[in-house]
């Protein structure tokens, strides 16, 4: 069929009209070929100038449409609805900007003209080689796969469950909760961590729709948002393992945080000199009642190291200050008068509460002492602590126990996790999230959402509201019975020109690319692509191509445009 | 007709630029909302990545007369499609180096990261670029014919 282009300029009221010569636009691009309609109007995005657009689109039995306006940002879809609406392809459409990047930029009328007709050229050369494009719709999946059972994937399984919608949790270990369940009381109200997880775990266990997988742990996932498989492998008794699959929409990885061990510990006395303990060891001693409590010993003096390995990850943990702060109260009312010592770099204090309770400690007898570097030694009697104040002076303690408060690092598995998952990692090891600001509870990927401290150490507060933000973007976009549109303009592969040499994997950064080993081809996942095109200049075969982003209509835009 | 005028005053620049949809152009934008009066010698081509850019449209525009080529996307690591622009940065630098290589001037091409609130960026940047490319005189290649 013989095209029939329309071309349409917007005098956009005064601002277009008064500053390109809408006249000459028209007498250039008239005789183009194929274009058998060149008209203007007022203002084209109005009902009456969408009316114009239709009544010339039918008059005229155009094929093609070529809109000289304002930016696509603009009124991009309020055109393509038109095309719609008068029965041609909305692909089938360009819109030109001679608003915003002519009219209000070009102080010479005669200059915006010029630009305006090449503007309006190489957008009618380009239409002509546009392909119809369909969009399609998919079914989705509205159950979500939930990693890690500490309260950041409690939290979001809970708010996701529903008679509509079924969670697997996948739990490492034997059991849910997570660190916080061996918690005592947590900072700033002091009410019991392991009650507060416990009781979740009670809810979790107890609802019908949470699917717990214990010592599991997910080995593959495959597919994008809406349909991803996901294989479980469950260790069994004997030994053996235990592989289920399960289909889901959406993930959520909380995979959580471990403590730093090692060299950094090791340097100050931690598994050398009795007495040297972690943060996490005194949190479990406090816990089990070995430490305060009754019956318990409690220390009469104790110094707190603050930042170790700090120096080798490379960024502040956030909530080891705080956690100093409260196991010093809880050792200062198991041992009244007990002398506590807080040898800190910097102090992390942030948020609405914390700088109260660190004072209330404070106020209970902690002295917090600044230091630039420690060293601990064992001696009879006791364990020496020495480190210096900075401007060359230095202090001497004698405590009876040192405490540790290491770094937070990834945990083990975090990279294979990265790897499957197709999500980044940040330099620290860490998962790293789609925006820092904007979106720092998504995954670079669409449909996986990173909760708690799978994106970096977190306080039990800020991993709950995270699992809670996680959960919003799940029930907001994965609704049971809907369907989903994946991104129309797309790029595919044309099987005989490709020379299966895979470049194009390297590239894609949402891992939409696989490669077919049988045909020596790669395919690429129409519904995980975005669009980007980066595949196709990659290309060495030029076997890729842009859906409405083609070598041909690129190439015509670029050559009409610098004619 | 304009065309005409420019002959007889002389020469002026043909420039072709590539905007990536999110921040390029949407500053391009930006800079049209401000009112930033710019020279009107290059002609956007709009592309949803900069990454989309094969370096051979450069060449090609090159053969074909314009007489510079600037490139133009989000920072690093603010790129919409997560790392696309670092694609574009290593085939700009060794599509400079291919220019290099064959004798052309590799100061017609230009690679720049102008994000969506950068208007004013868009704008001092299309000057620049311009005042560049003017003080290059034409494209050597643009009076060649090629069979």
């Amino acid at each position: 069929m013989a095209r029939r282009i329309g071309f349409f300029i917007c005098e956009c009221g005064p601002n277009i009209g008064e500053n390109v010569d809408i006249d000459a636009v028209l007498n250039a691009v008239e005789d183009m070929d194929d274009v058998v309609l060149a008209a203007r109007f007022g203002l084209m995005c109005s009902g009456p100038g969408k009316d114009f657009l239709k009544a010339n689109i039918k008059t005229e039995k155009l094929t093609h449409l070529v809109v000289a306006a304002c930016s696509p940002k603009q009124h991009e879809l309020t055109f393509m609805e038109v095309c719609e609406d008068s029965g041609i392809n909305p692909f089938l459409f360009q819109l030109t900007n001679i608003r915003e990047q002519v009219a209000w930029v070009t102080k010479d009328k005669e200059e915006a003209t010029e630009k305006t007709i090449r503007l309006a050229k190489a957008a009618i050369r380009r239409v002509r080689y546009h392909d119809p494009l369909s969009k399609t719709a998919l079914a989705v999946n509205a159950d979500v796969l939930v990693i890690g059972g500490g309260v950041a994937g409690m939290a979001a399984a809970l708010r996701l469950a529903s008679p509509e919608r079924r969670v697997h949790l996948v739990e490492r270990s034997s059991s849910l909760g997570g660190r916080v369940v061996a918690q005592g009381p947590i900072y700033p109200t002091m009410a019991s961590g392991g009650e507060m997880a416990t009781a979740m775990v009670d809810l979790v266990e107890g609802n019908d729709w949470i699917v717990v997988h214990r010592y599991s742990e997910v080995s593959v996932v495959v597919g994008f948002f809406g349909n991803f498989e996901v294989v479980v492998t469950g260790e069994l008794e004997d030994g053996g393992t235990l592989e289920t699959k399960v289909n889901v929409g959406a993930g959520v990885v909380a995979t959580g945080a471990e403590v730093l061990e090692g060299k950094p510990l090791e340097d100050l006395g931690h598994g050398s000199i009795d007495g040297v303990v972690s943060s996490a060891e005194l949190e479990a001693m406090l816990a089990d009642g070995s430490i305060g409590g009754k019956g318990g010993k409690a220390p009469k003096s104790v110094a707190f190291v603050q930042c170790v390995g700090r120096d080798e990850v490379g960024y502040c943990s956030e909530i080891c200050c705080m956690n100093s702060a409260k196991q010093a109260r809880l050792l200062l009312e198991a041992a009244k008068g007990a002398k506590v010592h807080i040898l800190y770099r910097d102090l992390c204090v942030p948020g609405r509460d914390q700088q109260a309770f660190l004072e209330g400690a404070v106020k209970a007898g902690a002295n917090l002492v600044r230091t630039t570097s420690v060293e601990v030694g064992g001696s009879k009697g006791g364990i020496t602590v020495s480190h210096s104040l900075g401007d060359g002076k230095a202090e001497k303690l004698m405590v009876d126990m040192v405490v540790l408060s290491p770094a937070m690092v990834p945990p083990t598995g975090t990279e294979g996790m990265a790897e499957m998952l197709n999500v980044e990692l940040d330099p620290s090891g860490f998962l790293l999230e789609a925006h820092a600001k904007l979106e720092p509870m998504a995954a670079g990927i669409d449909g996986i959402y990173l909760a708690g401290s799978a994106s970096g150490p977190r306080s039990v507060s800020d991993s709950i509201v995270q699992a809670e933000a996680c959960a919003g973007r799940v029930l907001s976009s994965l609704i049971p019975g809907r369907t989903i549109e994946p991104e129309i303009r797309v790029s595919h592969i044309l099987e005989t020109l490709c020379t299966g040499c895979q470049t194009c994997l390297e590239v894609c950064c949402y891992g939409a690319i696989v490669y077919d080993p049988m045909k020596n081809v790669s395919h690429i996942n129409a519904a995980i692509c975005r669009g980007c095109g980066n595949c196709v200049a990659a290309c060495p075969s030029n076997a890729i191509s842009l859906y409405h982003f083609t070598y041909k209509q690129l190439y015509q835009e670029i050559v009409e445009a610098i004619r | 007709m304009a065309d005409k005028k420019k002959k007889e005053a002389g020469y002026e620049p043909k420039i072709l630029s590539f905007c990536c949809n999110w921040c390029s152009y949407a500053g391009a934008d930006l800079a049209g909302v401000s009112r930033l009066q710019m020279p009107a010698n290059f002609r956007t081509i709009r592309v949803m990545c900069s990454s989309r850019v094969n370096p051979v449209y450069v060449f090609t525009a090159l053969e074909r007369g314009a007489d510079g080529v600037i490139v133009t996307g989000c920072h690093p690591g603010d790129c919409h499609y997560a790392r696309g622009n670092y694609f574009t940065r290593r085939r700009q630098a060794l599509l400079e180096k291919v220019l290099e290589e064959i004798g052309f001037d590799r100061e017609r091409v230009m690679l720049r990261w102008i994000s969506a609130s950068e208007g004013p960026e868009f704008a001092s940047t299309m000057e620049e670029f311009d005042a560049t490319i003017r003080s290059k005189g034409k494209n050597p290649l643009s009076e060649e014919v090629f069979l």
